[in-house]
């Protein structure tokens, strides 16, 4: 089973209610936020209404919030160094 | 007369807040229009490989694009940057950066017989 997934790139302020509604129903509510849904004709025709505002790509499988964010986190440059314990 | 001072009426200053167009895009407008027309059909190519790949029936409307929608790639460029308006006297046509919220909603093709 594979997943949209779909990025808001494009905010939908001043658009029309139903495409705002839209986005609403994708769970879309910021811009460069990132949803996950199954790659079905409804999520398709739901995008479809969308596709000026979204970034879509096919995945096999849907991360978690944390692996998203874990995913634009840049790697710090630095690494603490602990004590051995004597 | 009153314009032949230092401080002569212009548009603006006369009437107040005075927004304008141009009359045609720059062609770094029309760069970014290519691209998102790019994306658009980017957007529309992965659910239909999606779709096809699980062997479901298109909705209607992907469909419909699908058949009636010219890519980037097929338009002319008479059709990305300019629409019809029956108000422009010879021509029939304005720049497409004259429509509302012309970033964000697709204008591709022309009504039948233009």
């Amino acid at each position: 089973m594979s997943f949209f997934r779909i990025t808001l790139h494009r905010s939908g302020i001043g658009l029309p209610h139903r495409t705002r509604g839209v986005l609403r129903a994708l769970g879309l509510k910021k811009r460069n936020q990132v949803v996950f849904h199954p790659a079905e004709p409804q999520f398709a025709g739901m995008i479809m209404k969308v596709k000026e505002l979204v970034k879509v790509e096919e995945v096999p499988r849907a991360l978690t919030r944390d692996e998203v964010k874990a995913e634009r986190t840049p790697d710090p440059g630095f690494w603490v160094e602990r004590m051995v314990p004597r | 007369m009153f314009s032949l001072g230092p401080f002569r009426p212009t548009s603006s200053l006369s009437g107040g807040l005075l927004w304008k167009i141009p009359w045609r895009m720059s062609k770094h407008q029309k760069r970014r229009q290519r691209l998102r027309l790019k994306a658009v059909d980017n957007v529309v190519d992965t659910i239909t490989k999606a779709l096809a790949k699980r062997g479901d029936k298109l909705p209607d409307q992907i469909q419909r694009w699908n058949e009636e929608m010219p890519k980037e790639n097929e338009m002319v460029a008479r059709d990305k940057y300019t629409m019809f308006d029956r108000k422009v006297e010879k021509t029939y046509r304005k720049g497409i950066h004259k429509l509302p919220k012309w970033t964000r909603v697709s204008q591709r093709i022309n009504p039948p017989g233009y």
